[in-house]
């Protein structure tokens, strides 16, 4: 259908559309128009691929000057995959309504085979790739250069955004990092003193160009600092390299010395903690090493690896991390910390010792993207609490949104489980995790949710010792043979090919008979990449709250961090943590408007304003008082219920109500409805 | 580093991981007891290389590669004579090309290639700079100075952040506890319906919990408005001059293209004031006086009344 969006003609590839769709496209505009960010949060499984894409190419088509290209970063190839199929049949719409043979060109990113495209890239409107050519500085060097300034780009499931920004700029270096990295300068060493003797004009030729201060058409503009330091001065940038590493055996003597400081530094005995700039100070004292040679490390490895004509980079990855190392602790002296561990928490008898080098702030990371590109759009189903994003990314949206799902019968059920039959309370705090009792109550829930819902059951767990503490004891108490006479029971591991083992068997036992019960851990493989539609995932259990180990040093630097720089409560933080990751489990269930679920949230801890608060308003909608603290009989009630209001065939009826045809769309009351679904915050 | 062992005897490394190896000027280890024994014997020559050597010379070795302790050690040496920096020079291609001297120098002497002519140059570099190095230890320190006062105050400064937020948040836990207490005591003793005293109580929550919110709001400010951070040691260096046209005052005059507007010391006597409200008492006290409204409202009524011409 053709729409109008506020003047803006749109092509939509489809004869029904959905109200929060248009919504949708009109806070999309909106964000456009203003030139600005935007944070918007939709339920998945409405259809937010396909408002987005035909909304931006839209106005792309209206306004080819205010919007030059679209970016579009997906976090895994299967979710690039769909993108692409939607975009082709946005563009067949397009040839075959408007008649016209359409020029848009769209270049797809996704694995190594697939990367030389350079010169395209100038020429494509829209491409799509992973977040990770765009936020890590090692990576967007190389691909994504040239993007102009008036493009538009929008992160899609974008609720983990904050941890891939940090992942990007963290290093981490053990004893065995280090090992490697010494056999590398040996062998550079040789390569020099080899080819000294054959060849010795191409380290001259080197050198000369050093000395002038000009730089390789590649090598220029270090890029990685360059997109991270937007802030420094282009003189700086421009910088020849210290004459201390000019020559290639001066270098490798000088990366000797630093190899040889972090092997002293990582032998020590107790946990250290520092910043980066206390660090570099320790450097100047022990081995003479500057500020300014280190930051440029990289670039003259880089240089020098390309001199010697070094054919294998794979080998050299070592050097390669401590160097990219040495760049960063040099460039930035706040947001970052220095954590080095002689050895594991739970392993404190084995000698491992490790150097953190991790970011505690997301915002370095993903600045320059948001003060290079005029309009930036992050979007999920779960990112609620909404204000939380642009106070950690720092930065200023002109929109920010959260969408419900109209629905034309409530196909979703949330409810939250506080205690067992014997009005035990049900959590996983950690106090309470050996509690015989509360295990118990927990394998009673499992056990008579596998008589009463039909096909496939998803349960998560916090960890994986959790889970394997829970499966054992339920092995102990029997409840897992009464339960595997309801159902078969599958598990998810650490380890990818059992997974992926246990997950097609799993379907396969959904498709025949009685169904299966999956027990997998909320921040697995399974929780961030699988759907669950229809009979695969009928019920979703989440067994406790989902927090993170919160002992770990990092992350202890990483909440006075945000308590010092962003007034972000500690506490808050970590709830807010706990529930994305929550709702992004119990979300797998729900990918349609036919498709419903059960979502059993079994901590008495849901029950309570702060975390009830905190998930997204599509599931909060349906979280009613009655729904809070119920104990396994009154759940196995409510769930009957509703099961059996689901099973009856569902009559279609929802036109006019959750699928509008276009003379519906533009009835006034219908606009009216369209406003309030969106909840500006 | 633990598997190295003593070049002389071996075995006693491994025996007693106690020991230290130590290091001289010419890059070979030597575990301590093995120095020991080496000039009790009155020989002061070394076990790998035979190049004489001094007791006082032997350092406890940092690192697993004698040469880097070694290495270390020489450009310790040439940096307290090379100590230049970057503002001695004209442009960055010189200081550019003075640090790879400098680098030269020690690779040399390193790698004993040339160390008479390299310890020549030295020497020579020390005579003609002699000042130049002197001016710039001395800054070096008062540089040093300074970063550790810094970082004091940095450290202190955390610390009291953290102390505070502590006691807010003390603070703010005692206040609820007392709220929720007094609500129990006037249950208990007084005679207003329990509803009331409820409501009360509820009202008494929010207003807690509002300024809860402010106060988290309350930023704490690190830098003064001009963007000099808090705490800054002042720099002691005169301020340059500016020198600017002075400001003078010229009253603003106002058209009003029609009868002008009447003073507001004539206002009683042309009869204005008998049609406005004259002032009480109250309203004296605090500067006001009737003529004030009345001229005002005669303004706004005057330079309404004409549009400019042209």
């Amino acid at each position: 259908m053709k729409l109008n969006i506020e003047g803006l003609l749109v092509y939509f590839p489809y004869d029904y559309i959905y109200p929060e769709q248009y919504s949708y496209m009109l806070e999309l505009k909106r964000t456009l128009d203003a030139k600005g960010h935007g944070v918007l949060e939709m339920p998945s499984g409405t259809g937010k691929t396909i408002s987005l894409l035909s909304l931006i190419v839209a106005y792309q088509r209206a306004y080819p000057l205010e919007v030059t290209k679209l970016i579009y970063c997906s976090r895994t190839v299967p979710e690039i995959e769909k993108v692409v199929e939607e975009l082709r049949k946005l563009m067949e719409y397009y040839s075959k309504e408007a008649g016209e043979k359409n020029n848009f060109l769209a270049l797809a990113l996704s694995s190594r085979k697939n990367l030389c495209v350079h010169p395209e890239i100038v020429h494509a409107n829209i491409i799509v790739y992973s977040y990770h050519y765009l936020l890590d500085p090692k990576i967007a060097d190389l691909v994504s250069k040239e993007l102009a300034k008036k493009s538009v780009v929008v992160f899609d499931e974008a609720h983990n955004i904050d941890n891939v920004c940090i992942d990007s700029m963290s290093v981490n270096i053990t004893r065995r990092t280090l090992d490697r990295s010494q056999a590398n300068v040996e062998t550079l060493q040789s390569t020099i003193l080899k080819i000294k003797e054959t060849d010795a004009a191409k380290l001259k030729e080197e050198y000369r160009r050093l000395v002038e201060g000009l730089k390789e058409a590649n090598v220029a503009r270090e890029t990685d600092i360059y997109m991270s330091n937007p802030v420094l001065p282009d003189e700086v940038l421009q910088e020849a390299v210290p004459g201390s590493i000019r020559t290639a055996e001066h270098f490798v003597g000088f990366m000797k010395r630093f190899l040889e400081y972090l092997k002293a530094r990582l032998r020590i005995h107790h946990v250290v903690q520092e910043s980066a700039p206390q660090f570099l100070k320790d450097i100047s004292e022990k081995v003479c090493i500057d500020r300014k040679p280190l930051r440029f490390c990289a670039e003259r490895l880089r240089s020098l690896l390309r001199t010697l004509e070094i054919a294998d980079i794979a080998d050299f990855s070592a050097i390669t991390l401590i160097s990219n190392f040495a760049t960063l602790v040099s460039t930035y002296s706040k947001g970052f910390t220095i954590i080095i561990e002689p050895f594991e928490d739970r392993t404190p008898t084995i000698a491992n010792p490790v150097l953190h080098f991790s970011c505690m702030d997301p915002s370095i990371a993903i600045k320059p993207v948001f003060e290079r590109f005029q309009s930036v759009i992050i979007t999920s189903g779960t990112l609620s609490p909404l204000d939380i994003y642009p106070r950690i990314l720092d930065f200023h949206p002109v929109t920010t949104a959260s969408f419900t799902m109209t629905l034309a019968r409530t196909c979703l059920c949330p409810l939250v489980v506080g205690r067992g039959n014997d009005q035990v309370a049900m959590t996983s705090k950690f106090e309470t995790r050996e509690d015989f009792a509360v295990i118990r109550n927990y394998g009673n829930l499992l056990l008579e949710m596998s008589a009463i819902v039909p096909d496939g059951i998803v349960a998560f767990f916090t960890s994986y010792i959790y889970m394997e503490n829970i499966v054992a004891s339920w092995y102990e108490q029997g409840i897992l043979e009464n339960v595997q006479r309801n159902k078969l029971i599958f598990i998810e591991t650490p380890d990818a090919a059992e997974t992926s083992m246990a997950l097609e068997k799993y379907q396969e036992a959904c498709e025949n008979g009685r169904g299966a019960i999956l027990l997998s851990v909320a921040r697995g493989k399974v929780s961030e990449g699988i759907d669950f539609v229809h009979h695969f995932g009928r019920a979703v259990i989440m067994f406790g709250v989902p927090y993170v180990y919160t002992q770990s040093r990092i992350l202890k630097a990483r909440l006075e961090y945000l308590r010092d720089q962003f007034q972000i409560r500690e506490n808050d933080f970590l709830t807010f943590d706990a529930m994305r990751h929550a709702a992004q489990c119990v979300g797998r269930a729900i990918r349609g408007k036919t498709d419903y679920g059960l979502m059993i949230f079994a901590d008495k801890r849901y029950a309570r304003a702060d975390k009830r608060g905190k998930l997204p308003r599509w599931i909060q909608e349906h979280l009613t008082d009655g729904s809070l603290n119920l104990t396994i009989d009154e759940t196995v009630q409510l769930s009957k219920h509703f099961l059996r209001q689901m099973a009856q065939p569902f009559k279609q009826d929802q036109l006019g109500l959750s699928l509008l045809t276009l003379e519906q769309l533009q009835s006034e009351e219908m606009l009216q409805k369209i406003a309030q679904i969106a909840h500006q915050v | 580093m633990d598997d190295q062992g003593c070049p002389r005897c071996k075995t006693t490394k491994y025996r007693n991981p106690s020991l230290k190896l130590m290091v001289n000027v010419c890059g070979h280890t030597l575990c301590e007891s093995c120095v020991d024994m080496l000039f009790v014997r009155g020989s002061g020559n070394c076990v790998q290389c035979d190049t004489p050597l001094r007791k006082s010379n032997f350092r406890v070795q940092l690192f697993e590669d004698p040469t880097v302790d070694k290495e270390v050690e020489i450009r310790k040496k040439v940096l307290k004579i090379y100590n230049k920096r970057d503002f001695d020079f004209s442009s960055l291609r010189e200081y550019n090309d003075y640090l790879e001297q400098v680098e030269e120098i020690v690779y040399n002497l390193t790698n004993n290639i040339e160390v008479e002519r390299t310890k020549q140059i030295m020497e020579a570099y020390q005579r003609e700079n002699r000042d130049v190095i002197q001016k710039n230890k001395a800054k070096l320190t008062r540089e040093q100075e300074e970063l550790e006062e810094l970082l004091l105050l940095e450290q202190q400064d955390n610390e009291q952040r953290r102390l505070e937020t502590l006691q807010e948040e003390q603070r703010q836990l005692q206040a609820k506890r007392k709220n929720k207490q007094a609500l129990l005591d006037e249950l208990e003793r007084s005679h207003v319906p329990a509803t009331i005293l409820l409501a009360q109580h509820k009202d008494r929550a929010t207003q807690l919990e509002n300024q809860i919110e402010k106060q988290k709001q309350v930023v704490k400010t690190t830098i003064f408005s001009t963007g000099i951070p808090m705490g800054q040691t002042v720099l002691l260096q005169p301020v340059a001059r500016i020198a600017e046209v002075l400001y003078s005052y010229k009253p603003i005059e106002i058209n009003t293209y029609g009868p002008p507007v009447p003073e507001l010391e004539q206002l009683g006597r042309l009869g204005y004031l008998n049609h406005v409200r004259a002032a009480q008492p109250q309203d004296m006290a605090g500067g006001y006086t009737s003529g004030l409204a009345c001229h005002r409202a005669i303004q706004d009524a005057f330079s309404g009344l004409f549009p400019p011409l042209g």
